[in-house]
């Protein structure tokens, strides 16, 4: 069935489709529409999923933490400060190996207060051993729910997957939805490791002494180390079924090119046309989208930069005193490398500001016309 | 049990850290330095009230609905429950520690509840078991002579009572009025106690019928027979036809006898005598009027029933000191003088002193003196030594005289029912004592409540059971957290003129449902009520629950002694000690 | 690529006229892509919609800076807010009001259309007397000055996006289909 929904109503069929048993959320713009979607499905009966109520985003981790660890499918969805104030609990569904998934609506958080788009609220919560996965439009919102849980359940790592406010979220375009017959096909029942059981009962998260904490750790990281390949496999099944896939990053426009331009989110949709608009025109780029942030595809990007001499990166979040995050990952990623492009990274569109096509291609020419960056950050659309 | 795992190597370990085994391996219990242990302590009621009575143990039974156990519990230190739930003056509840938060319990409240409602659910009480060879008298069938014969029945003694009146009950029945104390519930009583095969011969008056050698069957004696004699005032014309005094007075009444004594009745005196004597003259259509020489303030009289008697008309004067009855036939007019305080005598009350010259008459049809009861002894053998008014006993309620002991009103200045009941009970233990051979000090040292005086008899009938510690629950000791203040529930009384028309009970028994509210709310100072505090807060899960105990108990294995149990248990049930080391 | 943005005030349905005129759209083939002004929404308060329509899937991600054409729910606006800014050449501006499109004649260089959309959704009884719901009525009207979209798609999308009254919308866009003035 295809249909003009927006991108929290393709959240919203994601969980539907993912049967999930358990959604416990707390509104926060622009992640609203989420769940009062759910919890009308929910109430009216049509929905066979318990929305527990909770009094903020913290209890809502919480209470799926404690659902999920009982061995159901959990949901939530949360936006900013929402998200900033389950960090804690983000931690714990990590460290707990719970297959959470989470849906962020990238928002700007505050002050100044700010309702709009900007990434800052998900790239902070890159340590808390989340899988985080971005998205360009809202088919593969959709799409990206049904795999998170795949790949979720198969590392047993919880999933965030992030969609921009507004430009996704609210905006409505044409969605292809799977049945539900097709999504089972997929998404098999979630079989719990050590199921909540009044006759066997157990300790979960026990304190962990440093004997043994770091290798708990370790099997964090051994779980993350899976995920490209288990993302990969789930991507094919995903594409054998459905016709659609997305990869962990995307790379478009000319082959061998000598200048990449790196985005995420719908930051890369507009970029399509701007690389193509470019090509046209005859200069050498292409564009990669990073569609997974963590883990950070570093491979994957490495395997696909050869013969580029700069990569452009325009980052819709800001670490202060570093600059935008995906630049930092990926000069990071290029450093152990013989050979290392040069990398620009532009900050731009924070707090919802548009990136343009206009600004998007600014950014192409200046990386164009500089042998090497000004700085490690470059500000783009900046009122000087 | 689990055994301690460990892991060499990363492989080894589970996802995520989980218990994959149990830790019963691991006996922390020898971690521990101070041990939490269940201990039932003293309650401040039961350690106040005379009698003995286990108050936090029957009530928590009355909270549970166990009517007919918490009657039972009463009773097993003393048969009355139904006359002390009425007439007591309920020492236990000035010391109720609930008072130091909101309102003590309504004690007797309770236990007359108890006393009314369990019998009616209640079989008969069976006879105590074949009867030893050894027979005991008790002369007085008042609640001292009643409570010994009682436990000496339980005691399997073959027992008999002589009473000079044609009714048993002693002062129970000839001192206190009806509207007090319905004669159903009396009788009642004394009818349990004669179930136990304890024989009652009334129109028996030792010295006029029976003299104490006639009893050489008997192997002990217990003599109780009461203070009887009124005090006289020793003024002109106290002895002649239209005076009389109150407790004859009061005899006469509850013997049904017809008085002539007019219209307005004089009571000289500000003790319990006066104010029954003039609430059954007022009953009688009477007008009463109390003559004392102090103030209010130093009235001996329970202070409820100042306040009834006021309420139903009757009339007090203060600081009058009758000094002549005046007129030998006929109405009677009295010379008073007014009187004023000075300072404080050695019963702590301040001294009426006389004013000069500041007599005055007072006319009246009829004239009562209550001034206090004394003790007959005509009979009293040689060797039974007198002191300051009462026999005079050891601590074991012995005489002078091999196997006579004696209790009561008769051996006491302390002369109350409880006192009375208490005493009787103590003598039960000491005869017992006596004739098995023991040493009955020690025997009744051994089962002291608290520090005394109060004795318990549960433990000496069953020995090794539920003894408690004898000290006594200070407030402190309770846990405030866990109580809410809950208002006191009293008795309801029946309307003033309904009252005054005869002589019908004045305050009603509690229903079901008040009871239930009143019994939650005690504390139970130093009682384990399975509130399941220690369970809930153990952190080591070391409360054993125990289907089969009263209470909980500590799994020694584990608990660490943390003693949070013991900081948690709301009621001071459990105690804490060192380890030994 | 054709660009549409709606001006009315908040409750008067823009957002779902912007929404309802997407799947008309999508009915026929076509790619859209419908979204609000993002932020936030207070009733009353002026408001916009918008909507991308192109054969091909849309890329672009931003707002509306130069729309094609407007719609305008509410003609108070017109001396409220610049309706027209960014609006290209020869764009179809449609007004529901009651008087005839020279009324607007202060709108130079683009083509105007008037629509009493107001009497319409009254006569079929959308909304209330004083709040009467105009966002069906003038998408009829739109599908007729535009010649962009049918009125048939517009119908059948009021029929699935519409929560009520789907017979009185429907009939509502049909009535200012044929009574639209341009």
């Amino acid at each position: 069935m295809r249909r003009v929904i927006t991108g929290n109503q393709a959240v919203a069929y994601g969980v539907i489709l993912s049967r999930v048993d358990v959604v416990s959320a707390y509104p926060i713009t622009p992640q609203t529409t989420i769940v009062e979607e759910l919890s009308e499905l929910i109430a009216s009966g049509r929905l066979k999923t318990r929305f527990l109520k909770v009094e903020s985003e913290h209890s809502a981790m919480a209470a799926l933490i404690g659902a999920s660890t009982g061995g159901v499918r959990t949901f939530t969805a949360t936006s900013s400060h929402g998200l900033a104030y389950m960090h804690e609990m983000l931690h714990w569904a990590s460290g707990a190996r719970l297959p959470i998934v989470l849906v962020n609506v990238n928002r700007a958080i505050g002050p100044p207060w700010n309702i709009w788009g900007d990434q800052s609220d998900s790239v902070s919560q890159r340590d808390t051993g989340w899988i985080q996965l971005y998205c360009e439009n809202n088919q593969e919102v959709l799409d990206t729910i049904l795999q998170a849980y795949l790949i979720a359940e198969t590392v047993r790592l919880p999933v965030m997957v992030v969609l921009d406010a507004f430009v996704l979220s609210h905006t409505a375009e044409p969605v292809e939805i799977p049945s539900i017959e097709e999504a089972d096909s997929l998404l098999p029942p979630f079989c719990p490791d050590y199921p909540i059981d009044t006759q066997e009962p157990r300790s979960y998260s026990v304190i962990t002494t440093p004997d043994y904490f770091l290798e708990f750790r370790y099997k964090v990281q051994k779980a993350m180390e899976e995920v490209p390949e288990v993302a990969k496999k789930v991507d094919d099944e995903f594409r054998s079924r459905f016709g659609r896939s997305y990869g962990a990053i995307e790379r478009y426009g000319k082959k061998e090119a000598e200048l990449l331009l790196m985005t995420s989110g719908t930051v890369t949709s507009t970029s399509r046309i701007v690389i193509k608009k470019l090509m046209e025109k005859g200069l050498s780029v292409a564009g990669i989208k990073i569609k997974r942030f963590r883990p950070f595809p570093s491979e994957e990007i490495c395997e696909v930069i050869q013969g580029a001499k700069k990569i452009a990166v325009i980052d819709r979040n800001l670490s202060a005193g570093v600059g935008g995050i995906f630049a930092q990952e990926l000069r990071a990623s290029l450093y152990s490398r013989e050979e290392r492009p040069q990398v620009f990274g532009f900050v731009s569109g924070l707090g919802g500001r548009d990136i343009t096509p206009a600004l998007i291609e600014e950014a192409v020419q200046y990386t164009v016309e500089h042998p090497q960056p000004e700085g490690d950050i470059l500000w783009l659309g900046l009122k000087k | 049990m689990g055994k301690q795992i460990t892991f060499k190597r990363e492989s080894e370990m589970p996802m995520i850290s989980v218990s994959l085994g149990d830790m019963e391996w691991n006996k922390t219990g020898a971690w521990r330095t101070q041990r939490p242990f269940y201990e039932e302590k003293t309650p401040p009621c039961s350690a106040a009230c005379p009698a003995g009575n286990d108050i936090s143990g029957f009530i928590l039974k009355t909270a549970k609905g166990d009517w007919e156990g918490a009657w039972n519990l009463i009773r097993e230190e003393n048969p009355f429950p139904g006359v002390c739930g009425r007439v007591c003056f309920h020492p236990c509840e000035s010391k109720c520690n609930r008072g130091s938060f909101d309102e003590p319990i309504a004690i007797h409240a309770l236990e007359r509840f108890v006393a009314d409602f369990a019998p009616r659910l209640s079989k008969k009480t069976g006879k105590a078991g074949e009867k030893r060879k050894e027979k005991v008298a008790i002369i007085g069938s008042g609640p001292a002579g009643m409570s010994s014969a009682y436990h000496l029945a339980r005691l399997r003694y073959d027992v008999t009572v002589f009473e000079s009146f044609p009714l048993a009950g002693g002062m129970l029945r000839m001192g206190i009025p009806s509207y007090r104390l319905p004669r159903d519930v009396l009788d009642r009583e004394l009818s349990n106690i004669e179930a136990l095969g304890v024989e009652i011969r009334t129109g028996i008056s030792l010295g006029e019928h029976l003299k104490l050698e006639d009893l050489k069957d008997y192997q002990a004696i217990f003599l109780s027979t009461g203070a009887h004699r009124s005090r006289g005032l020793h003024i002109q014309g106290e002895k002649e036809k239209g005076v009389l005094s109150g407790l004859d007075l009061l005899k006469k009444m509850n013997l049904s006898k017809r008085i002539k004594m007019g219209e307005k009745i004089a009571i000289i005196g500000g003790g319990n005598t006066a104010i029954d004597v003039a609430r059954s003259v007022i009953r009688l259509g009477k007008k009463a009027t109390i003559l004392y020489r102090r103030s209010r303030e130093e009235m001996p009289a329970f202070e409820d029933e100042i306040l009834e008697a006021l309420e139903e008309g009757v009339k007090i004067r203060y600081l009058v000191n009758p000094i002549r009855v005046g007129q030998k036939d006929g109405p009677k007019r009295l010379e008073c003088l007014r009187m004023e305080l000075s300072e404080k005598d050695e019963s702590g009350r301040r001294r009426p002193v006389p004013i000069p010259h500041s007599n005055l008459f007072i006319d009246a049809d009829y004239v009562v003196i209550a001034a206090g009861e004394e003790i007959g002894a005509s009979f009293l053998p040689e060797g039974a030594e007198k002191r300051e008014g009462i026999v005079l006993t050891r601590r074991d309620g012995s005489t002078g005289i091999k196997g006579v002991f004696a209790g009561g009103d008769l051996a006491s200045n302390q002369r109350t029912v409880a006192h009375a009941i208490g005493s009787g009970k103590k003598a039960a233990m000491a005869i017992d004592a006596f004739l098995q051979g023991k040493d009955a000090e020690e025997v009744i040292i051994q089962h002291l409540i608290g520090e005394g005086p109060s004795l318990s008899i549960f433990g000496y009938l069953h020995p090794g059971e539920r003894l408690r510690n004898p000290h006594v629950v200070t407030f402190e000791e309770l846990n405030m957290d866990y109580f809410e203040p809950a208002k006191r529930q009293g008795e309801s009384k029946s309307a003033v003129k309904e009252r005054i028309k005869g002589f019908n009970e004045v305050s009603s028994t509690l229903s079901e449902g008040v009871a239930l509210e009143e019994a939650e709310r005690c504390f139970g100072c130093g009682t384990c009520n399975e509130c399941e505090n220690c369970y809930v807060f153990c952190p080591d899960g070391s409360i054993l629950k125990r289907e089969e105990l009263f209470s909980h108990q500590v799994d020694y294995d584990y608990c660490k002694g943390c003693g949070i149990c013991f900081t948690e248990c709301p009621r001071g049930a459990i105690s804490l000690k060192e380890e030994a080391k | 690529m054709i660009e549409i943005r709606f001006h009315g005030r908040g409750g008067q349905g823009a957002v779902v006229a912007s929404k309802v005129l997407a799947v008309a759209f999508f009915h026929e083939g076509l790619y859209v892509q419908s979204f609000p002004a993002f932020g936030v929404e207070r009733r009353g308060a002026p408001v916009m919609a918008f909507l991308r329509v192109d054969p091909e899937p849309i890329q672009l991600r931003v707002n509306i800076y130069e729309p094609d054409h407007i719609i305008v729910l509410d003609p108070t606006l017109i001396a409220a807010v610049d309706v027209t800014s960014g609006l290209k050449p020869n764009g179809w501006v449609l007004i529901n009001s009651a008087h005839p499109p020279k009324t607007f004649q202060t709108l130079k260089g683009y083509r105007i259309a008037t629509i009493d959309a107001t009497s319409i959704a009254i006569r079929n009884g959308l909304g209330s007397r004083t709040n009467p719901i105009v966002n069906t009525a003038i998408l009829g009207a739109f599908s007729k000055v535009s010649g962009l979209v049918g009125v048939d798609s517009i119908a059948l999308s009021i029929r699935e996006e519409v929560p009520g009254k789907k017979n009185e919308n429907a009939k509502a866009a049909r009535e200012a289909y044929n009574e639209v003035k341009y």
